[in-house]
């Protein structure tokens, strides 16, 4: 059996990942597609210490989050889809109008 | 398989947000089964549901704290005094949000429904007791509101502050998710009643992992109050969001954010050394309050200017979340000397007293800052006109030039809010600094304190300025002011004036409401 | 002899061999049995409709997006109904008014999704 922490240490790489991916990449899908990311090993996580503890809440929750990101993927390619009407590019450092 | 039995009288603290609910609901059906073009019923209707819920959450504010759901939420005097004052907001936003959606021609039952299920999910997220009921209501909260900030789809800002806010708000939640699996790591449950009993042992065990899902779940919540240096998103978000959401969020998110951060930390500092969260909180508090305020002082913008001084005003419900952390007991290192006091209760005084005033400040600020905030919002939307807005000029200090000739209601109300926000007497605003302030002293956070009036004697300043252009400078020759007169947003800036005024005048009653509240919840 | 750590793999490994042959066999029994009358069309590589030759970085129609964001948010539901029908019996008549809630929820969504427009292909 594989030993709960190497699969801690992967869902840590994982955020750590998708933290870093969000601070630099440019393209807003991109950025989006991070944060999904950090939502995953935050999920990992939770199923592996329930897996741990011989506990069903750490599964449960994993079922919430995935509707929960469902829900929030939705909303972001709206927004996604508004920004790219709006002005044509989906790099994050073209979208600041509003700087002073 | 056991299943659980859960008594119907579980349901009944849900009450309020099934109301808000259900409204959401019935406004998403009539505005595509009602072929009407006139849409006049939409904020009536709204204002209906909202205060029904407030009613109904004002009636069970002084029943004793429960446990329902087996933990996963509570009923409480706390829970109910923010469920009324996100309503508060809520009637508020709603009103002003008639008049100016449509002014543009843009008014939907949708918009309506998004903030009654934002609402709703604010007043859940005052009542969860446990990580992933917590999460979800965040998140409930957060997907109406990223939905109202990009609402008009005019332009390119309400897009770009949607997508701002969208991308900020997901990241902060997954750092408050990755915190509570790890919480969940350390002790094997995600309700807070558990948690607290398991936490002691958990931390003699395992430090990091604790400390580490501590300090996750403080970040995350960092950035849904706006804290330094979590704020980054604030002012783009605030000026780019439709004015009526900005109100709402700036109003009933912090307030519910504020709510569940309080509910979550007096559980974790139970079991761990208090000195830590006080620490934190202190450390926030203190960047919050200096940063938010400094950055406000050159804003030219209005709308700009109110955004920094929320960050500004987070900074002092801070300083009341660290007066909830002071113990009896003086710490143990010298680290908390700040400028000569020790955090220490002040004699006579008990610890669950102290907190019982710091809770009763807290709510009362927050009461206050709603009340004044929605208002100041409010002329700031009946002022703008829409066709500024691309050109950025739409909340530019000169639009406030001689107002007081124009529209010397507008100008008063304005006034009125301005002064609160600045913390001068006899206004709500200074009510509420003072309880804030008064309790950090007694708890012996007097650095805190100090720093407090420091930067609300700072603020008075940009605060004064909008008085002094409303009130001393000349309106520009082709200055048009929009004449949309619209019931709604009337009514909203007189409720909010009047309510700064009185509460200011005579906050009596409601202190003791909120006093009467937080001693019957702490006092368990 | 010590079970190998790899044992619980074992019919993993059974259902990948089985996949592979029956794919192997389909592919040679229609080479062998088929009949073969090639045309421009029919010999173009297969590209779930799309043309197979061209740049690919062609935009789609919004109405792919309107399409991609209901699925997501009505088949993710799904995650909630197999649990709850696995264990219906034992979660008895308060399970079925808490789906029955939990879909009628989901039906004034889709009521809302519905006289919006959006499941309109053609406008």
């Amino acid at each position: 059996m594989v030993p709960t922490s190497n699969y801690l240490l992967l869902a840590a790489a994982l955020f750590c990942m998708g933290m870093l991916g969000v601070l630099v990449r440019r393209n807003a899908l991109v950025v989006f597609m991070c944060v999904e990311l950090m939502l995953n090993a935050s999920n990992l996580t939770f199923l592996a210490f329930a897996r741990h503890r011989g506990d069903m809440t750490g599964h449960i929750s994993a079922f919430f989050v995935i509707a929960v990101a469902a829900a929030e993927a939705a909303i972001g390619l709206a927004i996604v889809i508004a920004v790219f009407r709006s002005r044509g590019t989906l790099n994050v450092d073209d979208i600041r109008t509003m700087r002073h | 398989m056991r299943v659980p039995s859960i008594p119907a009288a579980d349901f009944l603290p849900l009450v309020p947000a099934i109301i808000l609910l259900v409204g959401a609901c019935v406004l998403l059906m009539t505005e595509v089964f009602l072929r009407s073009p006139s849409r006049g019923y939409q904020a009536p209707l709204s204002l209906f549901f909202t205060g029904l819920a407030g009613a109904v959450s004002l009636s069970s504010a002084f029943e004793p704290a429960r446990p329902v759901f087996q933990g996963f939420a509570a009923q409480d005097p706390f829970s109910s005094a923010v469920t009324l004052v996100v309503c508060v907001a809520l009637g508020l936003a709603v009103l002003t949000s008639s008049g100016f959606l449509r002014s543009r021609n843009a008014e939907r039952g949708e918009f309506y429904a998004l903030m009654l299920f934002a609402a709703s999910g604010m007043s859940l997220l005052a009542m969860s007791t446990e990580l992933i009921t917590l999460f979800i209501n965040i998140e409930v909260l957060s997907v109406g509101t990223y939905a109202l900030t990009s609402y008009l789809r005019r332009g390119t800002r309400p897009a770009e502050a949607g997508f701002k806010y969208f991308i900020l708000g997901a990241f902060s939640s997954a750092i408050l998710l990755y915190g509570a699996a790890l919480l969940y790591g350390a002790t094997g449950s995600t309700k807070l009643s558990e948690m607290a009993v398991v936490l002691p042992a958990a931390l003699a065990a395992q430090p990091a992992l604790v400390y580490a899902g501590a300090l996750l779940v403080a970040g995350g919540f960092a950035f849904k109050v706006a804290a330094v240096p979590f704020h980054m998103w604030t002012p783009d978000v605030y000026e780019g969001a439709p004015t009526p959401v900005t109100a709402l969020m700036s109003a009933g998110v912090k307030a519910a954010a504020f709510a569940a951060m309080i509910r979550v930390f007096l559980v974790l500092g139970k079991g761990m050394d208090p000195s830590v969260p006080l620490a934190l909180f202190s450390g926030l508090a203190y960047l919050t309050m200096i940063v938010g305020n400094l950055l406000a002082l050159p804003q030219r913008n209005v709308k700009r200017m109110l955004a920094y001084s929320s960050i500004g005003h987070a900074g002092y419900l801070l300083v009341g979340v660290a007066a909830l952390f002071v113990t009896a007991e003086a710490p143990a290192g010298d680290g908390f000397r700040f400028f000569g006091a020790t955090p220490l209760l002040a004699p006579g005084l008990s610890e669950v007293a102290a907190r019982a005033d710091a809770l009763k400040g807290l709510l009362f600020y927050l009461l206050a800052y709603t009340v004044t905030t929605v208002g100041s919002f409010g002329v700031l939307a009946a002022l703008e006109r829409s066709e500024d807005e691309p050109k950025g000029t739409a909340w530019d200090l000169d639009r406030f030039a001689g107002l007081a000739q124009r529209r010397p209601g507008w100008a008063f109300a304005m006034a009125v809010f301005m002064l609160s926000l600045g913390g001068v007497p006899p206004t709500v605003g200074f009510m509420g600094k003072l309880l804030i302030f008064r309790s950090a002293v007694d708890t012996g956070l007097v650095g805190l304190a100090v720093v407090g009036v420091l930067t609300s004697a700072a603020a008075i300043y940009y605060y004064l300025r909008v008085v002094v252009a409303m009130y001393m400078r000349p309106a520009p020759e082709d200055e048009r002011i929009p004449v949309t007169l619209s019931w709604g947003t009337e009514l909203a800036l007189a409720l909010s004036a009047l309510a700064v005024v009185v509460l200011g005048i005579l906050p009596g009653t409601v202190t003791d409401w909120l006093q009467q509240a937080s001693t019957l919840w702490l006092g368990q | 002899m010590e079970p190998s750590p790899l044992a619980p793999y074992l019919p993993l490994a059974v259902a990948l061999l089985l996949a592979g042959v029956l794919a192997v066999a389909v592919m040679l029994l229609a080479s062998v049995l088929g009949p073969r009358r090639p045309s421009a069309v029919k010999s173009l590589a297969f590209e779930a409709g799309n043309e197979p030759v061209g740049s690919a970085r062609q935009r789609f129609a919004v109405k792919f997006y309107v399409v991609a964001l209901l699925f997501i948010v009505f088949d993710v539901e799904a995650v909630f109904l197999y649990p709850w029908a696995v264990n219906f019996q034992q979660l008895g008549w308060f399970g079925y008014a808490e789906m029955a809630v939990f879909a009628a929820t989901l039906v004034v969504g889709l009521i809302y999704v519905w006289k919006k427009g959006a499941l309109e292909w053609e406008h």
